[in-house]
């Protein structure tokens, strides 16, 4: 009974962390960038939700629309101003340090303005806990869930079935070819990280109601999104998806079975292990060019 | 004279395909010998199986009287074996006699006459007044010269040579022969492959056919210019290049 | 090899012993901010050659080098304190072994599998070790990081504390940059610069590239280690986030590629101005050195990635 419940909390978890990981796992499927600053991203969301909560009263779940289109401003400038000219020295080492400074750089910003101490957001429907089958269910995650799983959703579609998701897949695939059809690669770019920045903060307002989260948390969520590409594959939002329900029941697990402190050493190590014997991943389709 | 390299029934496949099958042949120490034959015959795996890129999945390699195959890539160039490569793999950032000098360092007798050796190696491939200049900026014909100055300078005893025409106009294939003309006066064994038929029937004292991973006729090239199985397998005469 | 590269060298040689004498007398002559500052200097210069042995001589970039730092310091003061339970300096001499013994052990343990990645994988790798090993040693009660280890006080000879470090730093990077000089114009530096240009065929013509590549991840290992465990006595007392800090992996980048990545005198230009900059320049605005760092960063990937000395050959060949 237990371990039904350690699974089934593990996959509520997971549907959070996939969210907080398709961003990622788009940039570096659409651009090959590896963005180091994609956990600050989400902190800036769960920032801004903090601030709409604590200044206004806004539900985070709420906010969430408002939270994303200022990150997909800020992620489109950021690609076009910055990553843009990184890449252009064509080597993703480049592009690796520019993000990491950019990530330590909001890092250092947000403790500045919000100080380093942990935040959390606490919205008023925290209710009684929902039973189904035996096994417990806490309302807030249910909810994160679920508007976790609705943004999931959301993604595929866009990219499955909208001419913009067309685009952003044939630049993927083929960028002089999608240019050559008068495409323009680069505003494709900054759209595509605008959307992934989206997608990060729309995360990082959902994760905020569920885990406690301060500055220094940007590096878990950066590497959070690495392993859960590198369980499920690059690019997509079902990938994620696996990937990230695999690393949540892995992290519920652990904290049943080794303690309450360690799944995220289990997570860093679960990286470590994957990249050094398994870098393709679960299924093949990771970072099959580690090697 | 002894044979340097001996390849006995040597095979190797690649998911059921054999890119080499039973292939038996051996160089003479002090020849230049050439290995033809059309594209996808198997001349590049044979480099690879000899230079230790590749393990064989049947069949032996000696070398100078050691069996080497299944030793690593660094064993069997500090053993003699010194490949330059068709497509060449300059050091770009570093100088032409920095890049030669790697030779040197790295082959047989690692760090003997090291400076000597670089500079024989840069004299001998016309590459003297190139020195000092980064390595990515040479033009084709004289990277193909730098991959030839940093085989010979690892001291080899034999030189593969992989397609070292391919691409040159004939006043460079001809300053390419005539390099490995002097590093055979040098004591050098070499095998080359080679496509350009005028610089193989000019060089060669033996010369290997293989197509589809098969030897197929071997000899002196009048003899295999004039063999009907050469041509039919190659469809080309000594003018057709 | 290493003859012929001295004799090449030695106005640097000379003028480096000289800075060596000079950086001798720095305790009696400056004032003690001074003197701390000096000591920051060193530090740097230390961890920056330290890294730079597998990052810029062999090409591969490690993002979590303060795994060395944390890992040595908690090693070193565990065992002070634990089982010698001080005894002064030959308890720090017996630290200072253990510590570097435990790092070389587990970049050893790491070294093939993970040498097997390159470029930004190995990156993300070594930070991933490095996040293990700050949450493992943060969360295991024996290991103590959260609790905190009080490292032992050092008998000082008369020295202020700071003129202690200070010699001892000294000491330490004297032999790092030593180290570093022999290897760098040594034949293993040659075959190191043919690994970091294209590691296929440096192995073809001979290179021992596996040796070398887990030799240099050993040594940067250890040596980092040296530095991390002096840092830990002058803190006095350390737990896991004082010790195994994101911002340590970052400075060591940064002080290479300010400086001139892949040179002996890039990592020791590039603390020198770091250092002074946040130092002395930003001395009052601590809150905003990793913002700083951050956009020096961005900047120098940008504008300028080979970094000082590379400016000044701009327009020939590289700075090797």
């Amino acid at each position: 009974m237990l371990a039904i419940q350690t699974i089934a909390d593990g996959l509520v978890l997971g549907g959070l962390y996939a969210l907080a990981a398709v961003g990622f796992s788009l940039i570096f499927g659409v651009m090959g960038v590896v963005n180091l600053s994609h956990g600050a991203l989400v902190m800036v969301g769960a920032y801004l939700a903090w601030s709409f909560w604590q200044a206004a009263g806004i539900d985070p779940l709420l906010a969430i629309p408002l939270v994303m289109v200022v990150l997909f401003g800020f992620g489109y400038v950021y690609q076009r101003g910055l990553i843009q000219l990184a890449v252009d020295r064509s080597s993703l080492m480049s592009s690796m340090l520019v993000t990491f400074g950019v990530a330590l750089m909001l890092r250092n910003v947000l403790v500045l303005v919000f100080s380093p101490d942990l935040h959390s957001i606490t919205p008023s429907y925290s209710g009684a806990p929902i039973v189904l089958g035996g096994v417990v269910f806490d309302p807030l995650r249910v909810a994160a869930l679920t508007a976790s799983l609705v943004l999931l959703g959301a993604l595929a579609f866009v990219l499955r079935a909208t001419r913009v998701g067309r685009i952003i897949r044939a630049t993927a695939q083929q960028e002089l070819a999608a240019r050559l059809c008068g495409v323009n690669a680069r505003h494709v770019y900054g759209l595509t990280f605008g959307v992934s920045a989206a997608f990060a903060g729309a995360s990082g307002a959902i994760l905020g109601i569920v885990i406690p989260f301060a500055p220094p948390s940007e590096a878990l969520w950066t590497l959070n999104a690495f392993v859960v590409v590198t369980l499920g594959g690059v690019g997509s939002p079902s990938g994620a998806l696996l990937g990230g329900l695999l690393l949540g029941v892995i992290s519920t697990a652990t904290s049943q079975v080794i303690g309450p402190s360690f799944p995220n050493a289990m997570m860093f190590a679960i990286l470590v292990l994957m990249l050094m014997l398994r870098p393709a991943g679960l299924l093949g389709n990771a970072f099959a060019r580690s090697r | 004279m002894s044979d340097i390299l001996r390849l006995e029934h040597l095979s190797r496949h690649f998911a059921g395909v054999a890119a080499i099958a039973d292939v038996s042949l051996a160089v003479a120490e002090g020849s230049i010998s050439s290995l033809i034959g059309p594209n996808g015959a198997g001349k590049s795996t044979l480099f690879n199986l000899i230079t230790g890129y590749l393990r064989p999945s049947e069949g032996t390699i000696t070398f100078r009287g050691h069996r080497i195959d299944g030793l690593s890539t660094t064993r069997i160039a500090r053993a003699g074996v010194a490949r330059a490569f068709q497509i060449a793999r300059p050091f770009p950032e570093i100088s032409v006699r920095e890049n030669v000098r790697i030779g040197a360092l790295f082959g047989r007798d690692g760090e003997r006459d090291v400076a000597a050796t670089t500079e024989a190696a840069l004299e001998l491939t016309g590459l003297v007044e190139f020195a000092t200049r980064p390595a990515g900026e040479l033009t084709v014909g004289h990277l193909r010269h730098l991959e030839l100055a940093r085989a010979i300078a690892a001291r080899p005893h034999l030189l593969l040579a992989d397609e070292p025409c391919a691409g040159l106009n004939p006043a460079e294939t001809e300053a390419v022969v005539e390099v490995l003309r002097e590093v055979r006066r040098r004591g050098v064994t070499v095998l080359l492959v080679e496509h350009d038929m005028t610089a193989v029937m000019s060089v060669s004292d033996h010369v290997f056919v293989l197509d589809a991973g098969v030897l197929i006729a071997e000899g002196a090239p009048a003899l295999i210019a004039a063999d009907p199985k050469v041509i039919a397998a190659y469809l080309g005469t000594p003018e057709a290049a | 090899m290493l003859r012929a590269a001295i004799h090449a060298q030695r106005w640097w040689l000379l003028a480096s012993v000289l800075l060596l004498a000079a950086s001798a007398a720095v305790p009696f002559v400056l004032m003690p901010f001074e003197v701390r500052v000096g000591q920051l200097i060193l530090l740097s210069t230390g961890l920056a050659l330290a890294w730079t042995l597998l990052g810029g001589f062999a090409g591969y970039w490690s993002f979590g080098h303060t795994a060395f730092i944390g890992l040595g310091a908690f090693a070193a003061g565990l065992l002070e304190t634990g089982i010698l339970r001080g005894t002064g300096w030959w308890g720090f001499l017996a630290g200072l072994s253990f510590g570097c013994a435990v790092c070389a052990l587990v970049a050893l343990a790491v070294a093939w599998p993970i040498l097997r990645l390159r470029g930004i994988y190995f990156a993300i790798a070594m930070l991933g070790v490095a996040q293990v090993l700050a949450e493992l040693n943060n969360n295991v009660d024996a290991l103590g990081g959260s609790v905190g280890v009080v490292m032992p006080r050092l008998a000082t000879f008369g020295l202020r504390p700071e003129g202690l470090f200070y010699y001892l730093l000294l000491a330490a990077t004297a032999v790092t940059m030593l180290i570093a000089f022999c290897v760098r114009h040594g034949r293993i530096g040659q075959g190191l610069a043919a690994l970091r240009e294209d590691e296929d065929t440096a192995r073809m013509l001979g290179v021992p590239t596996e040796r070398y590549k887990i030799v240099m991840f050993v040594a940067s290992a250890a040596l980092t280690a040296v530095f991390g465990i002096i840092y830990a006595h002058s803190l006095g007392y350390i737990t896991a986030s004082s010790v195994y800090r994101i911002d340590f992996s970052l400075n060591m980048i940064v002080y290479n590629l300010l400086g001139g990545i892949g040179t002996l005198a890039g990592p020791v230009i590039g603390s020198a101005i770091m250092v002074v900059l946040t130092q002395v320049v930003l001395g009052r605005f601590l809150s905003v050195h990793m913002f700083f760092t951050g956009l020096l960063l961005v900047a120098l990937v940008l504008l300028a990635p080979k970094g000082i000395l590379g400016l000044r050959w701009r327009g020939g060949r590289g700075a090797r």
